[in-house]
């Protein structure tokens, strides 16, 4: 079911990839620069949207599974929730930045090992980030692909 | 000082969701050449973004062409076609 003319179709693969680069930027930047998982999130769907809209359900070639999904979905909810899980015992608050460890109540190893590599000293924010933006992001493109779905039952019924 | 994180971690995401472009199906004929062009853009466009996010490293987004690179990776090792 392709609604798109030419033009569209062919244009809009690589937009919709430049979109997911430009999210997955956002969400690497979110520490230190406005933005951050969800709105990364948002915008890496919007490209899976906008694929999905020109070429039509089950024709994109940005289409995402239901495993994928449900496997997506459960890394981003489960990874946040274990982060904080380690901030808790590891220096008694839950989300406790054992990452940068400002209280020094953290052994080195468990620092080190969440320390994000990158100049600042974010510790492990840009992991949380990346946690919600892949939550965000299935999410939102769940959301479009079931629209699209409900909106093909409702042609096919009628 | 290079700034490994967003190399690595836009790497990742990258291949994620590189893993789920499909090609070969109606209405959409792009080839490896387009994917080339694709690049290029990319490359252009990371330039113009600059060393965003404030990292002195390099004059590129480096977060923003190892995503590209990334996905293109991604899609050419584990993409199934249709």
């Amino acid at each position: 079911m392709s609604q798109g003319s030419v033009i569209l179709r062919i244009i809009s693969l690589p937009i919709s990839i430049l979109l997911i680069c430009l999210g997955i930027m956002t969400i690497l930047g979110g520490h230190i620069t406005p933005g951050g998982g969800f709105q990364g999130g948002a915008m890496i769907a919007s490209g899976i949207i906008l694929s999905i809209l020109v070429y039509g359900l089950g024709n994109s070639p940005l289409e995402l599974s239901h495993a994928y999904i449900e496997v997506l979905e459960s890394i981003g909810a489960l990874g946040f929730i274990v982060l904080g899980l380690v901030g808790l015992f590891a220096g008694g608050f839950f989300l406790y930045n054992v990452g940068t460890d400002l209280l020094n109540i953290v052994p080195a190893a468990v620092q080190n090992a969440l320390h994000y590599p990158d100049v600042t000293n974010a510790g492990f924010i840009p992991y949380l980030n990346i946690f919600v933006g892949l939550k965000v992001f299935v999410g939102l493109s769940s959301i479009a692909i079931a629209f699209e779905g409900f909106k093909k039952i409702v042609e096919e019924s009628e | 000082m290079l700034s490994l994180g967003p190399i690595i971690f836009g790497l990742i995401l990258g291949l994620v969701i590189g893993s789920q472009i499909k090609l070969n199906i109606g209405g959409a004929k792009f080839t490896l050449a387009s994917f080339v062009v694709i690049l290029i853009a990319g490359i252009v466009v990371a330039w113009q973004l600059g060393n965003y996010p404030f990292y002195t490293d390099l004059p590129i987004s480096t977060a923003f062409l190892s995503a590209l690179i990334g996905i293109f990776v991604g899609k050419l090792l584990f993409a199934r076609s249709k």
